[in-house]
């Protein structure tokens, strides 16, 4: 049986890049704040409902290091700017209506099959909550006109995203294309180079 | 830069510097006629502005919200049209085929769609003259077309995505191609523009190229007009136009700043893309006539296909484009009308982490294993025929944006032909990558390019402008972009937009030059 490739970098590998000499101003300026600058603090769009995007990205996108990255708070403080996308389903309201209902939502469904708030679940139970939602027909009152499907399409895309567009993120698939100065000469098929740092397992 | 003043009238106000609006722009100013762009983007100085990341670069993408709907409803943003002096020149990946003489004739041929009012022979010269301009890229002789003139530059290097596909193809028996890429592979000089570099694989031509490898127009097209005594005036959101008795336009209406300016001018040149071209003439009325502006909404059949593969491919170096096969332009086994070129396809981790969302699904443990692969992942995609349909149109929905303008609404839904035609092509790539050894092999059905929404033709009823770009009720409005084109061509549609932006300036200046304007 052939392994699942697994192209992790060691940790701190992108902080390293970042330090070096082969990474242009414009392409360090941008990772350096993701990586260091918490999300800017934000009015509260979400109707109290970051702690649950929060449990909600956490199974979406889940975790294992000592430094988590906030998606939620990145995602929140996305949905202040009133910048988005550039689409959305004409089905969904706008953001970050949308985003309240369908966290709401999400609530409602966790009630409904688990009698609890989905920030308490099991995380086993929680991931049924969302399959439920993410399969389009899950229980609950707020469903009937926000589509469930569509929702959850929508907001999953907003948290992966979100969550690889960090270094750290970046670092965990193993991904040096930040290393952008200057330029790649060794580009074919399983050709490394220098440059590229090796990953853990391949 | 030569700065004109509002009051003064100038021959003509180009709406948009993409495709369509920055080589007709260079064109009429070399003319001698004095010439503003209005651009709703920015001036971007790529090597400081431009990052290689991705959210950094979203800058460049039209993000003023657009609502799709349909039984295939249509995503923009990222997949669809930028902002900037420059247009979606500033995020295409490059890749420049021509069209072929038979994507022309689609209803001759197969008796669906509609045939342009020209074919391949009037576009053939502006063809050759791009592909020497620009310093596309590719290869000395290329099998598919008629004959045609090497490319000026030799073809740039294949990346592992490229090496899989070609592989794959082999062991089937498809030909395969380096493919036309407007990207430099060596160091290019082009007199009022001077030298520009030669690409450095760094594979991030969908977020902007800092070098300006890359034939984006804000680096060919955009100083060529500037040096002709061309006006581009960035920042500026074009929302209406003002008009005499006869009906003709006398000025164009754009905010600036918050605050409404206009430019008075003699004709006006609509290239605003194929979605807020028609969005603007549906807003302020104009043009109409016909009933069919916003309407034979197309998009390129664009499906991808991915696999993993036991070698590392690091699907972030290298030109993303940079195989090509077009034996599948006319498949002898079709069901259906038109036909597809194949491509190898690059993979940015965010956007390809966003596909596999929508696409697969995919999160949680599942997501996050698949991702430690992203490594080992390569895709290829079609680009194929689409018809044009009653149910697939723009129009203007009761939401409204921040400048108080209705937002557009499309309705796509794919066709019989786009059904059958797609899984043509599943089975095809799907084949393709077997043989070259994929695993967990998924694909992501997309389409790409907004196409058709003022469509040209000879007759009146039935298109919003003549063979010429002129709108058939108003003859000093003419349209280029992709919104013109009758039908969808079989290929990328960047080099043809460019060529018909040349002939539509050319056809400008022989009027003028018989007094006719
Ligand atoms: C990710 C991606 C990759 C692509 N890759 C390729 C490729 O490899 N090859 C290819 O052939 N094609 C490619 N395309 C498509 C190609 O970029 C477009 O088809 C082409 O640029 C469209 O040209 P256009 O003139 O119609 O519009 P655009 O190039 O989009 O130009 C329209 C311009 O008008 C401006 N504008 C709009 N409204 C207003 C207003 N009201 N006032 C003032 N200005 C306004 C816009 O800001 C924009 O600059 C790609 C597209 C995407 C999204
Ligand atoms: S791959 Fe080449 S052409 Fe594309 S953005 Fe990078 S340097 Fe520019």
């Amino acid at each position: 049986m052939t392994r699942t490739p697994d192209h992790r970098y060691p940790v701190g590998t992108v902080q390293a890049l970042l330090d070096g000499e082969h990474v242009t101003a414009p392409t360090r300026a941008a990772l350096q704040a993701r990586l260091t600058d918490p999300p800017a603090a934000q009015p509260d769009m979400l109707g109290n409902r970051v702690g649950l995007l929060a449990a909600v990205c956490a199974r979406l996108v889940p975790q294992s290091g000592s430094a988590p990255v906030d998606v939620a708070g990145m995602l929140h403080a996305r949905l202040a700017t009133g910048v988005g996308d550039g689409w959305r389903y004409a089905d969904l309201p706008p953001d970050p209506l949308a985003w309240r209902r369908g966290l709401e939502g999400i609530g409602e469904t966790a009630q409904a099959m688990f009698d609890g708030d989905f920030t308490g679940l099991t995380a086993g139970d929680q991931d049924a909550v969302l399959h439920a939602v993410q399969a389009g027909s899950p229980a609950g009152e707020i469903w009937r006109e926000l589509p469930a499907a569509r929702f959850f399409e929508t907001l999953l895309a907003a948290v992966v995203e979100t969550y690889y567009a960090h270094p750290l993120a970046q670092e965990d698939i193993g991904y040096a294309g930040m290393a952008d100065a200057p330029g790649w000469q060794v580009i074919g098929l399983g050709e490394r180079e220098a440059r590229e740092p090796a990953g853990i397992v391949a | 830069m030569r700065r004109y003043r509002p009051a003064d009238i100038v021959d003509a106000v180009v709406i948009g510097s993409g495709a369509g609006g920055a080589p007709l722009l260079a064109r009429l100013a070399a003319a001698g006629l004095s010439v503003v762009t209005l651009e709703a983007g920015r001036r971007w100085s790529p090597p400081e502005d431009f990052a290689t990341d991705e959210t950094e670069q979203n800058k460049l993408f039209w993000r003023d919200e657009r609502l799709t709907t349909g039984g295939t409803p249509l995503a923009f943003g990222r997949n669809n049209s930028g902002i900037g002096v420059g247009g979606s020149t500033l995020h295409y990946t490059a890749y420049t085929p021509r069209a072929q003489p038979d994507d022309f004739h689609l209803h001759h041929d197969f008796g669906v769609g509609v045939d342009w009012p020209f074919g391949y022979a009037e576009l053939a010269p502006y063809y050759d003259e791009l592909e020497a301009f620009l310093g596309v890229s590719g290869p000395s002789s290329y099998p598919w077309g008629p004959p045609r003139p090497a490319y000026p530059l030799s073809p740039l290097p294949l990346n592992g995505a490229a090496q899989l596909m070609a592989r794959g193809c082999d062991a089937l028996g498809f030909r395969t191609s380096p493919a036309a890429n407007a990207a430099l592979s060596a160091p290019y000089y082009q007199p009022s523009i001077g030298w520009r570099p030669a690409c450095t694989n760094r594979g991030f031509c969908q977020a902007g190229c800092s070098v300006g490898a890359k034939a984006s127009m804000d680096v060919t097209y955009i100083p060529l007009a500037l040096a002709r005594g061309a006006e581009v005036r960035p920042e500026c959101f074009v929302t209406g136009f003002e008009r005499d008795a006869s009906g003709a336009v006398t000025s164009v209406i754009y905010r600036r700043d918050g605050a409404d300016e206009r430019q008075r001018c003699r004709s006006v040149f609509l290239c605003a893309g194929a979605i807020e071209t028609p969005r603007l003439l549906l807003t302020t009325g104009l043009g109409n006539a016909s009933g069919q502006v916003g309407r034979n909404l197309m998009a390129h059949t664009g499906l991808q296909l991915w696999g993993s593969f036991d070698t590392a491919v690091r699907p972030y170096k290298g030109i993303p484009g940079a195989l090509i096969s077009e034996d599948h332009h006319r498949p002898a086994d079709a069901d259906f009308a038109g036909g597809y070129l194949l491509q190898s396809i690059g993979a940015m981790p965010v956007t390809y982490a966003g596909t596999v969302a929508r696409g697969r699904g995919l999160w949680g443990e599942a997501l996050t294993r698949h991702m430690r692969g992203y490594n080992h992942v390569a895709g290829i995609n079609i680009l194929g025929e689409c018809l044009p349909s009653p149910v697939n149109f723009i129009e203007l929905s009761d939401e409204t944006d921040a400048r108080g303008l209705p937002k557009p609404l499309a309705h796509f839904t794919a066709g019989e032909n786009e059904r059958r035609l797609t899984a043509h092509a599943d089975k095809t790539m799907r084949a393709i990558w077997q043989a070259a050894g994929a695993r967990d092999i998924w694909t992501f059905d997309r389409y790409a390019h907004i196409i058709g929404t003022c469509r040209m033709g000879d007759d009146p009823a039935d298109s919003v402008v003549d063979r010429d770009g002129r709108a058939h009720d108003l003859p000093n409005l003419i349209i280029c972009d992709n919104s013109v084109f009758p039908s969808a061509l079989s290929v990328n549609p960047a080099l043809t937009i460019m060529a018909l932006s040349l002939r539509t300036a050319d056809r400008f200046l022989a009027r003028v030059a018989q007094g006719d304007i």
